[in-house]
């Protein structure tokens, strides 16, 4: 039977293309994956729990090792072995633990000789790592031959911030049609959420995480699946997981859910923390 | 001569009814895309919605591929279909007036569906991506109204200079090759224009840190633009060229009668010449390219060649490899059905040797992402031996290397059939080979130089490689014309009398140059990352995750597989006016 050319030529075209297919999926497969928010303000991490999850911003998130090195030397930035102690000779006056903030967060200010200045702020985009990230990120270079003295109050509250067309999205434009006083009887009341929280001047529990700034550190969509599902967006490091009920899916109204999504959205902080009314009677 | 033209009366009427409904869709989806993307009354802009089984991501993904694949073809096609019809009307050679014309049939096809798919392509983005296209919106407004415009213009330009060939033939050639010029300038600003909204999303500017509008021109300047407006450029004429020549290969298989196959060898290797002398400029712009987007985000450009996109230049260079030496073999081929060209048959194995030293250089990686395990086992970072093989100073020598052994094989085919008998002949001869030797020497040298100093000066080195290559590559022919001009001839060429294979080859070019294109998609899209637009506006999908390369492999071949199936019938409906005309 002769072959029909079209066929012909399709097999080989086909031929060709998997070759190629075939040649792309045996060689090391790497994906890039969404870097997932970490969240340790108002936590109880211990310096252990804070390297660890340094290191993991390190790997991942920070893309650190694209650049740095520990025990190598590399020709596009030094190597960090030994940085926790290195860093208190680095800048005369100037403690280890600032000299490696402030190479975070603005890293033009001290270049090592010999190397080129490329490397971008870590709290901006595109690599933007909140305040906790800088935190244990800090705490992970310190413990290379460091002390971990860090705390949270030691990284600036200005690093960090969400900028760009998402922050401008997530502050000014986000406009959810709920009452927050109505929200902060449900954070109280039905929704129990008061038993665990902290949420500005309201509450004190230790048990869950601080959410006084969680609209600052956290986006809508976060709070929102959280609330709906607590087990599948992750437990905040330092927190026992599986504490918080799955339920308030079905046992708020739609409006209650709003409302309470609109009251934590006001958290942002020192000053918006008590912005709701009913917490001032 | 056959001439094939659209004879249905019906035809032209149906494709101006399609494309005025395409136009009309487009125009009325730019106008009311910032109102679909405000979402519901209340103002909450819904960023994402879901595409039924395969997800938003594949949609979009394939669709924005099959558009680029359709558009580059009917920008590239008639880039040098100009360019035959002004040498058959200097030389009066009709042959070349029939090509230009069967290239141009080819894109009047593929226009319907480029405007389809890219009408597609738009309604995807507002109904699965709607605040990601409102920002866009926002930002790029006023050209996506001047997008639309340039769009009718063009096609009006396209009727008058198709369906006017006859009528613009004889004494007013000159307006239907100004008519054709202007069609190629329309369509290189109608790329530009969508460049830049391309290229915003990977290097935005003319933005503050808001993501607000600065200045209009700051985001359409912005410093990936020019490098791909002019990758784009270069890399569509090469397409559009293999993609013809595919073509002249599945005829000259198909064919039946003698003269059949001389006219389609003849359309293949035609093809073939303008996708290879294109093909040549290639790496310079992707280095321009590269180095801009080092120089706009230093992380990101890391991210492209060392990151986790790493292995993918290994992938190219796999192509490039092909690419090159699928189209030297191509003309050693060629050169069989020219009497006088085995004279020149002892220089083929040292160019092979050339070509395959360049091709291991060039697909050695010299970064990789490897575990400590690895790391260790290796020594280093980098490989003891094969490292060296792998910085930037090995990989330009090695491609201009292959580039000026590419040049020296056209050479060999050019004057396969020609004795020059000009008095200087021995001179002239030796004046070309000490300028190739020089070039290569210049290549060399620069190569070896670049690994003794900084990165930065190391970089500045690339251009004079690429100069001494393109210089010798004008002083060779510039040597050349003169002395070959009365050249004695030993035969002419046998059109028609290459060995089928050599059409396989063409096929496979084709098939490659489309395959790669998909690859360096996703390698310019990937390096986003998750974002929209890097920095300032996030991926927050579910599908937010940059797949890795086997997936993204699987994703290219099918939409390749796709697109060639697309081609293959358009091509089967241009044959049946052809054979409607025949009778």
């Amino acid at each position: 039977m002769r072959v029909p050319l079209i066929v012909k030529v399709g097999t080989f075209a086909l031929a060709v293309m998997g070759v190629y297919a075939y040649y792309a999926n045996s060689i090391p497969q790497i994906q890039s994956t969404l870097p997932e928010e970490l969240s340790l303000e108002g936590g109880n991490v211990t310096p252990e729990q804070l390297v660890k999850a340094g290191e993991g911003i390190f790997k991942g998130k920070g893309t650190c090792e694209i650049c740095h090195r520990i025990g190598q030397k590399g020709t596009r930035a030094p190597d960090l072995a030994g940085i926790g102690a290195a860093a208190a000779k680095r800048k005369p006056g100037m403690s280890a633990k600032a000299y490696i903030i402030e190479s975070l967060l603005d890293p033009g200010a001290y270049l090592v000789e010999g190397y080129p200045g490329i490397m971008p702020k870590v709290d901006r985009p595109p690599i933007g790592l909140n305040r906790s990230e800088l935190w244990a990120t800090v705490a992970f270079l310190q413990s290379m031959a460091g002390t971990v003295d860090v705390k949270l109050d030691d990284i600036p509250k200005t690093a960090g911030a969400v900028v760009g067309a998402e922050g401008a999205a997530q502050g000014a434009e986000l406009k959810l049609p709920g009452d927050p006083k109505a929200g902060q009887v449900v954070f109280m009341g039905k929704g129990a959420c008061i038993a665990c929280h902290k949420a500005g001047a309201i509450g004190a529990s230790p048990i869950g995480p601080d959410l006084s700034q969680i609209a600052k550190i956290q986006t809508p969509e976060y709070i929102m699946a959280k609330i709906l599902d607590p087990a599948g967006m992750g437990t905040v490091a330092g927190y026992p997981p599986n504490l918080m009920p799955p339920t308030l899916g079905q046992t708020l109204t739609a409006k209650e859910y709003i409302d309470l999504v609109s009251f934590l959205l006001t958290l942002k902080g020192e000053a918006s923390a008590q912005a709701p009314a009913a917490s001032k009677r | 001569m056959q001439l094939d033209v659209i004879k249905s009366p019906s035809g032209p009427m149906r494709n101006f009814q399609t494309r005025a409904t395409l136009l009309l869709a487009g125009i009325l989806l730019v106008v009311a895309g910032p109102a679909w993307a405000q979402g519901t009354p209340g103002g909450q802009t819904e960023a994402y919605r879901s595409f039924p089984l395969i997800g938003s991501r594949l949609a979009v993904w394939g669709a924005a591929q099959l558009h680029l694949y359709f558009a580059a073809f009917i920008l590239g096609v008639p880039m040098f279909a100009i360019i035959v019809e002004f040498i058959g009307w200097r030389t009066q050679d009709t042959r070349y007036d029939w090509l230009a014309r069967q290239f141009m049939k080819l894109t009047f096809a593929a226009y319907s569906a480029t405007a389809l798919l890219g009408g597609l392509l738009t309604f995807i983005f507002i109904t699965l991506y709607p605040r990601f296209f409102g920002y866009l919106v926002e930002i790029f407004g006023p050209t996506m109204w001047m997008y639309a415009g340039l769009f009718f213009v063009e096609t009006f330009t396209l009727y008058l200079y198709y369906y006017g060939w006859d009528w613009l033939s004889g004494p007013r050639k000159g307006i239907h090759l100004g008519l054709g010029v202007l069609l190629n300038i329309w369509g290189t600003i109608l790329m530009f224009v969508a460049n830049a909204w391309l290229t915003f999303m990977m290097s935005p500017s003319g933005v503050d840190e808001a993501g607000k509008l600065t200045s209009l021109w700051g985001a359409i300047y912005n410093p990936t633009w020019m490098p791909i407006n002019v990758h784009r450029l270069i890399a569509n004429i090469t397409f559009g060229g293999a993609i013809v020549a595919a073509y002249a290969a599945f005829r000259f298989l198909g064919a039946r009668t003698d003269e059949e196959r001389a006219q389609y060898d003849w359309m293949g290797y035609v093809g073939n010449f303008v996708a290879v002398s294109s093909l040549l400029f290639l790496p310079f712009a992707g280095y321009w390219l590269g180095r801009e987007i080092y120089a706009f985000n230093q992380t990101m450009g890391i991210t492209m060649m060392g990151g986790f996109m790493s292995w993918l230049w290994v992938v190219q260079a796999i192509l490039i490899g092909v690419l090159f030496i699928g189209s030297n073999y191509y003309l050693w081929l060629g050169m069989e059905r020219i009497p006088g060209s085995e004279r020149y048959r002892p220089y083929i194995p040292y160019l092979v040797m050339i070509l395959a030293a360049g091709f291991i250089v060039w697909a050695t990686p010299r970064s990789m992402v490897a575990t400590l395990e690895e790391t260790r086992a290796m020594g280093g970072t980098h490989h003891p031996v094969l490292g060296v093989l792998g910085v930037m100073s090995a990989k330009n020598t090695a491609v201009n290397l292959m580039i000026l052994t590419t040049f020296v094989s056209f050479l060999l085919y050019r004057r396969a059939n020609r004795v020059a008998t000009v008095s200087w002949v021995r001179s002239g001869m030796t004046a070309q080979w000490i300028i190739m030797g020089v070039a290569a020497a210049v290549v060399t040298f620069y190569g070896v130089y670049g690994y003794f100093v900084e990165s930065i000066v190391r970089i500045g080195f690339s251009v004079y490689q690429v100069l001494s290559v393109l210089a010798a590559i004008v002083c060779v022919m510039a040597i050349d014309f003169p002395m070959f001009r009365r050249a004695r001839s030993t035969g002419a060429i046998r059109w028609g009398q290459i060995a089928p294979r050599s059409q396989y080859v063409l096929i496979l070019l084709a098939v490659s140059f489309t395959w790669l294109m998909g690859l360096m998609g996703f390698a310019r899209s990937g390096i986003r990352q998750h974002w929209h637009v890097y920095g300032i506006l996030r991926d927050t999908s579910p599908e937010a995750v940059t797949p890795a390369l086997g997936y993204a492999a699987n994703m290219i071949t099918a939409v390749t597989a796709i697109f060639l199936a697309f081609v293959v019938l358009i091509f089967w409906l241009g044959g049946l006016g052809e054979r409607g005309a025949k009778g």
